[in-house]
């Protein structure tokens, strides 16, 4: 404890070099800690700089200019405007909301079965592992344009209703129209439920296959196991994808403005029933509504900040095995 | 009684085989319906127009039309160097930086140091809209528009929180006598760092290499604010300009473009995917 208080004398000691030559003197023990605390710093001076240019202090700069209007402090002018005027507010923070409550959990329980079968024990199963995971390594861009065409209308050649139509089903209006929008956002994570699926696996691998043998000895079908051994066991991981995943879908643009950008006005999609916070913001901000576009921005943010706060707090639950 | 239990033993067989059948017919089902998006994208990349028009899902008739036209018509083996220059830089840059900071936080004792690391964490809170905006204006105010300086330059300054993080609990896990015994050597703590505790940390230089090209690939909404000349488009932009807001390209330019873009991730996926599922799995579990 000692040591740590003269290590605090020597690095306030840097700050102030005229003291060097008074009372306080460099003993080489003093040298070899103040020497050793500068190493330290300096291997982290890229990040925090980095932090400091590229994170906070943009942070900070939005945060200011949402109380400004025209360069002037206008306080709460924005956020008025945002909460009581805006009918865009709802819409898109619904949206935002509704899209990371909904497809956060929906991933998860899809890749949860998507595991269970690439868990089988049976040769060859890497190579479905890969086939199931290569949809998740296409870029967003690519994607994105790939769903759109995909979920056309038959009289565009779109493939998903040519199918359904062969079949003798009706068509599908997938993005053409606000109330299947959704859905098919959602119906389009479908094919990136290997992320979750990955996740699951390395659970799996990570739970001791001797409680699943004792289990297996008290009588224990599939289901007790999953209730009793693989989630409680899993509870880190499910908590901590929940956190990021939540937190990574309410700030979501990618597949969103390619397909928004097609059938609807502004990247919100038929009636604004895909209209995301996010893709709201770079609309503001396209149109030089700079100011209202950092309000919206912070609102975002303490909403993001809301979610992992509760998810901490809520973090009791997680079994953390025997901490080493 | 022998009879009895070669009968037992040939059933149990049979319910083996036919258990395993059933298994490789789910997994085939459900590959296929996963991969036939990126399939369809491959084989309609390769139909000609004529068949698109009339209404067909696959071809019946091959052309290598859509990808003349791709590199022809369009500029896209410009757009290809200039996302190369970005992703090549990202690729060395991020792993190097990110575990240049967090051998700090994982290996070297300094006041103060957990503060920081909470400091460097807590970025991860704020959403990328919020900073998008202001580094805008910074960036444009430096004159880095239209420059790939605005992709690259700040990947050196720590290479990313999560990164950092993903590094500093892999090296927990490397035995400390390693180093101490480098320490006695007498090897400096950048050769710590770089010779020492570096080569052991493969797998995860590994997967933020792949993460560093995966972003920086198919990153199309930072590129969108910073390039206003197409001449400097990286892929990702080209795509999404030419083909979705424009939207005049044949059918086959556009699954052609999007083949292009998809290849070179799939092929890296496909040479590495041992090592990265375990690179996937470590970052998953520190987590």
């Amino acid at each position: 404890m000692e040591a740590r208080e003269e290590l605090g004398a020597a690095a306030t000691q840097t700050d102030q070099p005229e003291g060097r030559g008074g009372k306080f003197r460099l003993t080489p023990r003093r040298k070899r800690k103040l020497i050793g605390w500068l190493t330290g710093v300096v291997f982290a001076l890229p990040v925090i700089l980095g932090v400091l240019i590229f994170s906070y202090y943009p942070a900070l700069q939005a945060l200011a200019s949402s109380f400004m209007k025209d360069g002037e402090f206008e306080w709460f002018f924005h956020y008025e405007t945002i909460f009581v005027y805006d009918p865009d507010t709802w819409t898109v923070f619904g949206n935002t909301l509704l899209y990371a409550l909904v497809s956060v959990p929906f991933g998860l329980v899809l890749g949860y079965f998507l595991a269970l079968a690439a868990n089988f024990k049976i040769k060859g199963i890497s190579v479905y592992r890969i086939l199931f995971y290569l949809p998740v390594v296409i870029p967003g861009v690519a994607s994105g344009l790939l769903f759109a065409h995909m979920m056309a209308r038959l009289d565009s050649n779109g493939v998903f209703n040519m199918m359904l139509h062969a079949i003798g089903l009706g068509e599908l209006s997938f993005f053409e129209e606000a109330s299947t929008s959704m859905l098919s956002l959602l119906f389009m994570s479908v094919w990136t439920a290997g992320g979750s699926m990955i996740i699951w696996l390395s659970a799996f691998k990570n739970i001791p296959s001797t409680l699943y043998e004792a289990a297996k000895l008290d009588g224990a079908n599939a289901w007790d196991c999953l209730i009793h051994i693989t989630i409680p066991m899993s509870t880190p991981l499910i908590f901590y994808n929940l956190v990021t995943g939540v937190i990574g879908a309410l700030q979501c643009t990618t597949p969103l403005v390619v397909v928004g950008d097609r059938f609807g006005t502004a990247g919100g999609g038929a009636g604004n029933a895909i209209y995301f916070v996010s893709v709201k913001i770079l609309n503001e901000f396209g149109y030089t509504y700079y100011e209202y576009a950092s309000a919206l921005s912070i609102v975002l943010f303490a909403i993001v900040g809301v979610f992992t706060l509760i998810l901490f707090k809520t973090s009791r639950w997680v079994f953390y095995g025997e901490e080493k | 009684m022998e009879n009895v239990m070669d009968e037992r033993n040939r059933s149990a067989r049979r319910r083996q085989i036919v258990i395993r059948t059933l298994q490789y017919l789910l997994l085939t089902v459900i590959a296929l319906i996963l991969c036939f998006p990126f399939l369809l994208m491959v084989l309609q990349s390769v139909m000609p127009e004529s068949q698109f028009q009339a209404g067909q899902i696959f071809p019946t008739a091959f052309t290598g039309l859509g990808y003349v036209k791709l590199f022809t018509e369009n500029n896209y083996l410009t757009y290809f160097l200039n996302t190369l220059v970005i992703v090549v830089f990202n690729v060395i840059a991020m792993p190097l930086a990110s575990s240049f900071c967090a051998y700090s936080f994982a290996r070297l004792q300094w006041k103060g140091k957990e503060l920081v690391f909470a400091c460097v964490l807590s970025t991860l809170m704020i959403p990328g809209v919020v900073t998008q905006i202001p580094l805008f204006l910074m960036f444009s105010s430096w004159g880095w528009t239209n420059t790939p300086w605005p992709l690259t330059v700040p990947t050196l300054f720590g290479g990313g929180a999560i990164n950092i993080f993903l590094f500093r609990q892999f090296m927990r896990g490397i035995p400390m006598e390693l180093e101490e015994a480098a320490k006695m050597d007498g090897a400096n703590v950048f050769r710590r760092w770089f010779s020492i505790t570096l080569p052991l940390c493969v797998p995860i230089l590994l997967f933020v290499a792949v993460g560093a090209f995966g972003s920086s690939w198919g990153d199309y909404f930072q590129p969108l604010f910073y390039y206003t000349d197409p001449e400097k488009y990286t892929l990702a932009v080209a795509v999404y300009k030419v083909t979705v807001l424009d939207g005049v390209a044949e059918n086959s330019v556009v699954m052609a473009a999007g083949v292009f873009m998809s290849i070179l991730p799939a092929l890296i996926f496909f040479f590495l995917q041992r090592k990265l599922i375990d690179g996937i799995m470590v970052g998953a579990v520190k987590g």
